[in-house]
């Protein structure tokens, strides 16, 4: 058997290793709303991440890639395609192995920043400092900052929204049922425009702008007036007359958006790297961008999906157990603001933490009154692994780089 | 496993300022069951009862120090961190009055209450009972406020705190008649002084229940 197709098979091993990390940890963040908030069981929480995980990777991923993601290291070292290969194992490795110790030292690390941080590495050992486009690097960093800030402001004023409409009025449950078409309109307005942008789905229809534009108000217009319809044969005397009842089936429905958008843009950070190395071996070149096949995308979907499957039940029930006073309309607001940063982000290409968006979300509701008390200590925390990640993740790759290097020379 | 959201919630000081309330409604029962052993004189139960005051009241003390020590910088509340540490003040107030009340009498027991008198003491000892008992009821309700945010859940706890506010008054009317009694009776100084001080600190139990709910008052402003 050629290196190559060791390295191909090195290449599905830790991707699929790094796809089953994101299921077993970064999951239980995004869907610990829902599960804190008891909108639904951890079972049932299993079952919705595992399934609309996958839809979300295999269906509304990305099926192209830049090679070196988001194009932070500059095309010039891609001249040798072998170098983007092994280059691309590296980072792969170098990742894997950051993310598997911040696991186990409990971190709150990124899967994102991990595979970026590596990708630096990456490009800093091949082509020197002059290889990294910096100017994209900031692109990428500043989107770090800007998607949790999107995040609470989505949030925040989400929940001012319902506060002062729903919530605080004494009719509260029959307003909720009112506005209900209005929340699951838009999420699924969101969700749909994600199905028909950059999807291979959206290239078949090839539709135009304002037409996808028009079918995804349609269909979020229809959907919403069906859920309210639904909505109505709840009764008012099983869920208490205030509108949380309400929220607590709808939050049912954001707990399937968060699993989505997650499946969507972390398949990324498993998938990608391995793309570049299955496009080599197949082609015998790296372009600037390569295609991810659909296999690819359902590969990384069912990493992620046997990751919350295997593991992801220990995760949720310490989250059920442990947040308590989160009530059904917070917990919509953390989920909907977070899944619509992270669909809207992914689809603008840029590379951003799920986990963090769900923190942002939580952080809009507090400040906007809604939560009892919120520890910020987690906010600095975050900001230092973060700067931590990003050379620890650049070190390691470089290592690993040069050790497969020397290896493969001897082969 | 690493989950960074969980660290974000922590455990709600409404949670301790609740239990705190329950401590305080706790005691009004054996603080009144104390005064009116003093009054009616022939009652052997009075340290009994102090020693469970007393308890409470340690038992209180700890919530408050567990309440205070951990809300780091940079907690997110719906309320301010001073505010929240004033009503705890405030609060905690009650039940050291409740404390002191009972070290005051039993520093001296005899020659107890004069006959003439005990009407009064019952009567000024009950009107004290009810806001001790009303402050749990005001944070749970302040909590639902938290939950809701609606004018008719504020209305309830405003209600609460013109309650309060109410019953403070009519305690400092009995407070008036009853200094006024014991000035006018003939007896020797240093029982007057005595009781004079005593009816001054059970007084001083419904006013700090009435700064609990000017405090809360605060806390549930727009």
């Amino acid at each position: 058997m050629s290196t190559e197709y060791i390295i191909l098979i090195a290449g599905f091993v830790f991707g699929f290793y790094m796809a089953w990390n994101i299921g077993a940890n970064d999951v239980a963040n995004s869907m610990a709303s829902s599960v804190g908030a008891k909108a639904i069981t951890v079972r049932q929480a299993i079952v919705i991440a595992s399934i609309l995980n996958l839809i979300g990777a295999a269906f509304i991923g990305s099926h192209v890639t830049d090679t070196i993601r988001k194009g932070i290291v500059s095309n010039e070292i891609l001249n040798d395609p072998h170098i983007a290969f092994v280059g691309a194992l590296a980072a792969l490795l170098s990742a894997a192995l950051w993310v598997s110790f911040a696991t186990w030292k409990s971190m709150p690390v990124s899967t994102t920043h991990s595979i970026v941080g590596a990708m630096i590495g990456f490009g800093i050992i091949a082509g020197g400092f002059k290889a990294i486009q910096w100017g994209k690097l900031t692109s990428v960093i500043l989107s770090w900052i800007i998607s949790p800030a999107l995040s609470i402001i989505i949030s925040f004023i989400m929940f001012s929204i319902i506060k002062r409409l729903i919530i605080s009025r004494n009719d509260s449950f029959d307003r909720a049922l009112k506005l209900s078409p209005f929340f699951v309109g838009i999420s699924i307005f969101i969700v749909v425009l994600s199905f028909l942008f950059k999807t291979p789905l959206g290239n078949t229809l090839s539709i135009g702008t304002p037409m996808a534009v028009l079918i995804a108000i349609l269909i979020a217009v229809l959907i919403g007036y069906i859920a309210k319809f639904f909505l109505k044969r709840v009764k008012k005397n099983i869920s208490g007359d205030n509108g949380e009842g309400i929220f607590r089936y709808i939050q049912v429905g954001t707990a399937c958006y968060v699993a989505l958008a997650q499946g969507a843009n972390d398949v990324a950070n498993a998938i990608a790297p391995l793309a570049v190395i299955y496009f080599f071996v197949n082609t015998g070149t790296v372009g600037d961008q390569v295609p991810v096949p659909f296999f690819l995308l359902l590969f990384g979907g069912v990493g992620i999906a046997l990751g919350i499957m295997m593991a992801g039940r220990r995760v949720m029930e310490t989250l059920g157990t442990k947040i308590t006073h989160l009530s059904n309309s917070r917990g919509f607001c953390v989920e909907f603001a977070a899944a619509t940063t992270v669909l809207v982000a992914s689809k603008l290409g840029l590379p951003v933490s799920t986990t963090h968006a769900a923190v942002g979300g939580v952080l809009g509701v507090g400040m906007a009154r809604g939560m009892e008390a919120l520890n910020l200590r987690l906010v600095y925390e975050i900001v230092f692994y973060w700067l931590l990640t990003l050379p620890a993740a650049a070190f390691t790759c470089m290592a690993i780089y040069k050790i497969l290097q020397f290896i493969l020379q001897r082969m | 496993m690493r989950i960074p959201f969980l660290s974000l919630f922590m455990s709600s000081p409404f949670d301790g300022l609740q239990e705190h309330a329950e401590k305080v409604r706790e005691c009004a029962w054996a603080f009144q069951q104390a005064v009116e052993c003093h009054v009616e004189n022939k009652c052997k139960s009075f340290e009994e009862l102090r020693q469970e005051v007393i308890r409470l009241e340690r038992e209180a003390d700890i919530i408050k120090r567990r309440i205070r020590g951990h809300l780091p910088k940079g907690t997110i509340m719906p309320v301010d961190k001073f505010q929240l540490f004033m009503y705890l003040r405030e609060q905690d107030a009650v039940l050291d009055a409740v404390e002191d009340v009972l070290d005051w009498i039993s520093y001296r027991v005899e020659p107890g209450i004069p006959e003439e008198l005990s009407k009064d003491f019952f009567l000024f000892v009950d009107s004290t009972i009810d806001p001790i008992e009303e402050l749990s009821k005001m944070v749970a309700e302040a909590r639902k406020y938290f939950e809701s945010f609606s004018d008719k859940q504020r209305e309830v706890v405003k209600e609460i705190i013109r309650n309060l506010r109410h019953q403070e008054h009519e305690a400092d009317k009995i407070e008036h008649m009853l200094k006024q009694k014991i000035f006018n009776m003939e007896m020797d100084p240093v029982t007057v002084f005595h009781m004079i001080r005593l009816t001054e600190i059970i007084g001083s139990v419904s006013d700090h229940a009435e700064n609990a709910g000017d405090m809360m008052r605060a806390m549930i402003a727009k």
